[in-house]
């Protein structure tokens, strides 16, 4: 047996073993792995749109049947923020659910996954130095100041981790939390100084003297915050123009040739389904669309019900509904696509119960002390049974504090967006109900009620009703303005000179929710005639018709 | 006359030597016009238009011509996959082109307007072969630099002069979009049914019609009163229902607006009509963009469209307009109203005012995204004809122009022709090349009279200088020097937007030769107010060095006699001074 073979086999054992009791988060490498199986298992395929110029590929899974391109499609994204480890997880198993328990659905829908658009930044949780990024490998000077990464993170302590760092002082504006002393908060500042104050910064040196720390590390642009939507022009982890970057355009330019997708699930740190987005009619009325237009946002109440029924986890500081230049508002108001986000997992809120500590428990449950969401974080964490959460505070010699107590410690990176990885299937499995039941309510063409009547003379009547069997329009409100949606197609093929009434084509703007349309024609002479109607994003309704 | 000179006036008289043919004895068939190249070396002829071979043609013959003062290179390909080249035009003798401060310049970004192209040869022959008879070119050309990007849409600048089309089309570029929403992509385009390469205006005969053929002047139609009984009636331009949907001409060529395709403040299709996917996806446009940011020297930029006489600034949009501040529009003030004057007919205006209100123009990137002064000329304004202001399209005008001044050659007279849906039509009216294109008697004028007022903003761009630098012995061995820069034009090195943004970064003072023990900035010499630099103070970091004002840098320093101080600007070139 030569070497290579034998390599071949110990790597095969590995990976059976490895998917059977993956314990933590997958590598980059581990994603690939699992995109190749499903890509082998007949409904998938795999391509790379690009690779990041840390080398990662760019996936893009697509999982159907037979004219894939001509059904409605989903589009499922992963690792808009490459901080965000649960949401490549989801985009793979909500795949490998699909296809291992749902591949029924592929005859209708298909589905195009992105399971991780930030492979850069993810591969930061898996080094050295862990901490938690947004920005791909590009070099860019992120505060303007004319060099580069001159201010990265330093890893102080040498605990492989970046947390923070807290420096004593009565000059500070942070003080510990009321109910958890390892906790900092902003300090009140119209309250009396007497506790333990401190500065707080991230876990590292000020390089360049500039009284900020670590503002300028070793990471370039975020694909969530690089987009054109409301594109943060200049700011750090944005750069200088909207989709600047190799991963965004290579995903931007796959999508404006998927005529079929009607709708968007991005696992990401917006949320619109557990509480849909609101109208405001005069930002919706002005030029530039900065609210959800009106029609659209029943839409997103309409399927937000259908997400609360589906995820049993009630809401908590669900508070994040898009942000400047991200990805799933894109979308919606760029892309003319129902767009739906959700986080995937957050931290429950705990309600403390009474016996463990009555004087504390009272002055919370009384409100007078509020939790933050690192101490609710903590406090569910304790319940939970998870004790590797925070790094203690440990004091640390720092050259820009000489005669300081300086500390590094804190909530360890990852864990407030990231459940423990025994979590996440159960996870998967909700959501990929979720997206079954938004699959099933994809926009449904069909013909009704075919008459054709004999007029005399060798001329028939042909009358069919076109209806919308979905609770869904066909195009979103916004979606109908969009170039990049195509109108309802009717071709009825038959000789130009044998039709005396109709088209041979005519274009549909819009069909409502269960809306129905009478469509006729008059022609000339036997034989047959195809009607053909719909577009790539509402799937098409055939029928061939005698005469 | 300098030794360049000197050396060609050797080498031709050997050369005619050689030939048989003595310089003295022949005839002299010139005689030198004020304020054209006399005996050019490359010969162009500047009353015609050049299709995207014979534009490369020209920029090679420059490069060749002049090695010392033009350089031809690829910045990428369009589309179609022609390069889109750009002649870099300084003199090379007098340091890196690529660190003085710049002007760039390009035409054509739609397709139909055509004569930026011309404007912006013309520029780079006239600056080439100025550079050794006029001591102000030359001069410029040591101090500057420019880049040169004569078409940025040769695919459909091809398309347009070699295929039908219409004085307005294709305006885009060649990528073909499904325009009317069936799932088709280009399938109705023009149909140049007379076969003479312009598509004109079909009309038919129609006792419902509303017009008639003007009785004094048959090529115009004209509209009856509401209770006259017409004889015409209009069908547009000229073209047939491919794809038998009811609609004629309804899907051909792009349709998207490559200016709506750059990277500020920009907005999708349904916001601003002729939007791509984002940013810069165009080619042709991605190429330019990765060429500026190659090149933050740039300080300065012009964009040729047509028509209308115009010199355009931003904003495009109403709703940037707090983008362009005050110091900002005083300079652009001040360039554009000199413009005024140097071409007649043309207005200084602002795009959104007074134009339109559009998004993801490249004027706007270019001063919004980068913070270069930039404007757009709308070339060609009637004035031109008869020094009237008649405005653009003025039908009467332009007849009489083709009447009295070109003879015929800008109109197809009416002729019958069949056309398979409307029966029996008449197919005339003006050219392509006519209305937004300068008749060629009118071209080089134009062309000059743009090329100087981009002139005049390519002077404008910031000149640094070390005019002065005081020592002052503090004691202890050590001395305090201060250094004073001048920046000896109208633009800052950084615009008020460039500020805001911390578009590029800052300018560099730097003292070498010498131990520094402490630097600052200097903000009131008279009365001691200094900014020390705690970190790296060997190199003093100025956000800016405003128009025709100085800035004044200090280092208290021990030992080293011999120092030497350098500015070093982005955008404002470098600037020594050695002690």
């Amino acid at each position: 047996m030569n070497l290579k073979l034998r390599c071949l086999m110990l790597l095969s054992i590995f990976y059976v073993f490895n998917s059977y009791a993956q314990q933590d988060y997958p590598t980059n490498r581990q994603v690939e792995q699992r995109l190749k199986q499903m890509a082998a298992s007949g409904n998938a395929k795999l391509i790379s749109l690009t690779k990041t110029e840390g080398g990662q590929d760019i996936w893009a899974l697509q999982l159907g049947k037979g004219d894939m391109e001509n059904k409605p499609a989903i589009a499922i994204t992963g690792g808009v923020e490459g901080y965000h480890l649960l949401s490549v997880e989801l985009a793979l198993k909500v795949s490998e659910k699909i296809l291992e328990e749902h591949s029924e659905i592929l005859e209708e829908t298909t589905f195009y996954v992105f399971p991780n658009m930030s492979p850069d930044a993810y591969a930061q949780y898996f080094s050295n130095m862990k901490y938690e990024r947004r920005g791909n490998s590009v070099k860019v000077d992120q505060d303007r100041d004319g060099e580069i990464s001159e201010d990265p993170y330093e890893d102080l302590n040498n605990d492989g981790w970046i947390s923070s760092l807290r420096v004593e002082s009565p000059m500070g504006n942070h003080v510990p939390h009321q109910s958890d002393a390892r906790v900092l908060v902003k300090a009140d500042e119209t309250s009396k100084r007497d506790e333990n104050r401190y500065m707080v910064y991230s876990e590292g040196i000020d390089n360049d003297k500039d009284k900020k720390f670590n503002e300028d590390p070793e990471e370039g642009i975020a694909f969530n915050k690089s987009l054109t939507y409301k594109f943060p022009y200049f700011q750090p982890y944005a750069g200088d123009f909207p989709v600047s970057q190799r991963e965004s355009r290579a995903l931007l330019d796959y999508l404006f040739e998927r005529w079929n997708i009607f709708a968007f699930v991005t696992f990401g740190p917006a949320n619109n389904l557990s509480t849909p987005l609101k109208y405001n009619k005069s930002e919706a009325e002005k030029r530039v669309v900065t609210s959800m237009l009106e029609k659209d946002v029943k839409l997103n109440e309409m399927i937000s019900e259908i997400y609360k029924e589906t995820i049993p986890q009630k809401a908590y500081n669900q508070d994040n509904q898009g942000t400047n230049g991200d990805f799933f508002q894109w979308a919606y108001f760029h892309f003319g696509r129902l767009s739906f986000s959700t986080p995937g997992w957050w931290v429950p809120e705990v309600k403390e119960e009474k016996a463990e500590n009555a004087a504390k428990t009272d002055s919370v449950s009384e409100g007078k002390i509020k939790p933050s969401p690192e101490t609710n974080f903590l406090a569910w964490a304790e319940k939970k049974g998870l004790n590797d959460v925070f790094l203690s505070w440990t004091e640390v010699n720092h050259p820009d504090f000489p005669n300081q107590k300086v500390e590094v410690g804190g909530l360890k990176p990852f864990v407030m967006v990231n459940p423990p990885y025994e979590m996440t299937d159960s996870i998967a499995s909700n959501h990929t109900n979720f997206i079954i039941k938004l699959a099933e309510m994809q926009p449904k063409l069909e013909l009704h009620n075919l008459k054709t009547e004999e007029l005399g003379g060798g001329l028939t009547r042909i009358t069919v009703d076109l209806f919308n069997n979905s609770s869904l329009p066909t195009h979103s409100e916004l979606g109908e303005k969009s170039r990049w949606l195509q109108k309802l197609q009717i071709r009825f093929s038959k000789d130009k000179k044998d039709i005396l009434v109709g088209n041979i084509i005519k274009l549909v703007d819009k069909l409502e929710a269960y809306e129905k349309q009478r469509l006729s024609w008059i022609v000339k002479g036997g034989g047959t005639a195809t009607l053909r109607i719909g577009a790539p994003h509402t799937g098409f309704a055939t029928m061939n018709i005698k005469l | 006359m300098n030794l360049r000179n000197i050396q060609n006036t050797i080498v031709l008289g050997i050369l005619s030597f050689l030939l048989n043919i003595a310089p003295a004895d022949a005839q002299e068939k010139f005689f030198r016009a004020i304020g054209t190249p006399h005996k050019p070396e490359v010969q162009v002829s500047w009353n015609r238009y050049y299709t995207y071979e014979g534009m490369v043609d020209i920029m090679e013959k420059i490069a060749k011509a002049h090695p010392d003062l033009a350089k031809m290179e690829s910045i990428g390909k369009s589309y179609e996959g022609r390069d889109i080249y750009v002649l870099t035009i300084s003199d090379f003798n007098t340091g890196n082109p690529n660190k003085k401060p710049a002007m760039y310049i390009d035409g054509n970004i739609h397709s139909n307007e055509i004569q930026g192209t011309e404007f912006s040869l013309y520029t780079a022959w006239y600056l080439t072969e100025m550079y050794d008879e006029l001591d102000f070119i030359k001069q410029l050309l040591e101090d500057k630099t420019f880049y040169i990007n004569p078409s940025i849409n040769p695919d459909a600048r091809n398309d347009y002069m070699n295929k039908p089309n219409t004085p307005h089309s294709p305006r885009s570029g060649m990528i073909v979009l499904d325009n009317d929403g069936d799932g088709e992509a280009g399938e109705d385009g023009f149909d140049d049914i007379n076969k003479d390469n312009h598509i004109t205006m079909m009309v038919r005969k129609s006792p419902t019609g509303r017009y008639i053929k003007d009785p004094r002047d048959d090529r115009k139609l004209i509209r009856v009163e509401a209770e006259e009984k017409g004889e015409y009636e209009m069908l547009g331009y000229e073209g047939i229902d491919t794809d038998d949907d009811g609609e004629v001409n309804e899907d051909g060529i792009g349709y998207y607006d490559p200016n709506r395709d750059w990277g500020w403040k920009w907005q999708p299709d349904y916001i601003q009509r002729g939007a791509y996917k984002y940013p810069f996806s165009l080619p042709e446009n991605r190429a330019v963009m990765e060429f500026v940011m190659k090149h933050p020297n740039i300080a300065g930029a012009q964009s040729y469209h047509n028509y209308g006489g115009m010199i355009l600034r931003g904003p495009g949009a109403e709703e940037d307009a707090e983008t362009y501040n005050r110091e900002d529009v005083q300079i652009y003030d001040a360039i554009a109203k000199k413009g005024e004057e140097m071409i007649p007919g043309y207005r200084y205006l602002v795009v959104y005012k007074d134009l339109y209100s559009v998004f993801g123009g490249e004027l706007d990137w270019f001063y919004g995204g980068r913070g270069i002064y930039t404007y757009s000329n709308e070339l060609m304004v009637s004035y031109l004809y008869f020094h009237e202001n008649q405005g653009r399209g003025n039908q009467d005008e332009e007849l009489k122009v083709d009447r009295y001044l070109t003879f015929g050659d800008a109109f197809v007279d009416w002729q019958e022709y069949d056309h398979p849906q409307y029966g029996k039509i008449e197919i005339g009216g003006f050219k392509k090349n006519f209305g937004r294109a300068h008749p060629g008697f009118l071209l080089e004028q134009d062309a000059h009279r743009n090329m100087a007022f981009t002139i005049y903003h390519a002077y404008h761009t910031p000149k640094l200088s070390i005019t002065e630098v005081k020592e002052k012995n503090l004691g202890n061995g050590l001395r305090e020097v201060t250094a004073t820069i001048y920046n000896e034009r109208l633009m800052p090195t950084h615009s008020s937007q460039d500020l805001k943004y911390n578009i590029e970064r800052p300018d560099y003072v730097s003292i070498s030769g010498s131990n520094v023990v402490a630097g600052m900035l200097v903000n009131d010499e008279d009365f001691n107010k200094v900014e020390e630099q705690e970190v790296n103070p060997e190199i003093i970091k100025v956000e800016n060095i405003p128009g025709m004002e100085t800035v004044k840098v200090r280092w208290i320093i021990s030992g080293g006699r011999n120092y030497s101080i350098k500015v070093d600007s982005a955008k404002g070139g470098v600037a020594e001074w050695e002690s």
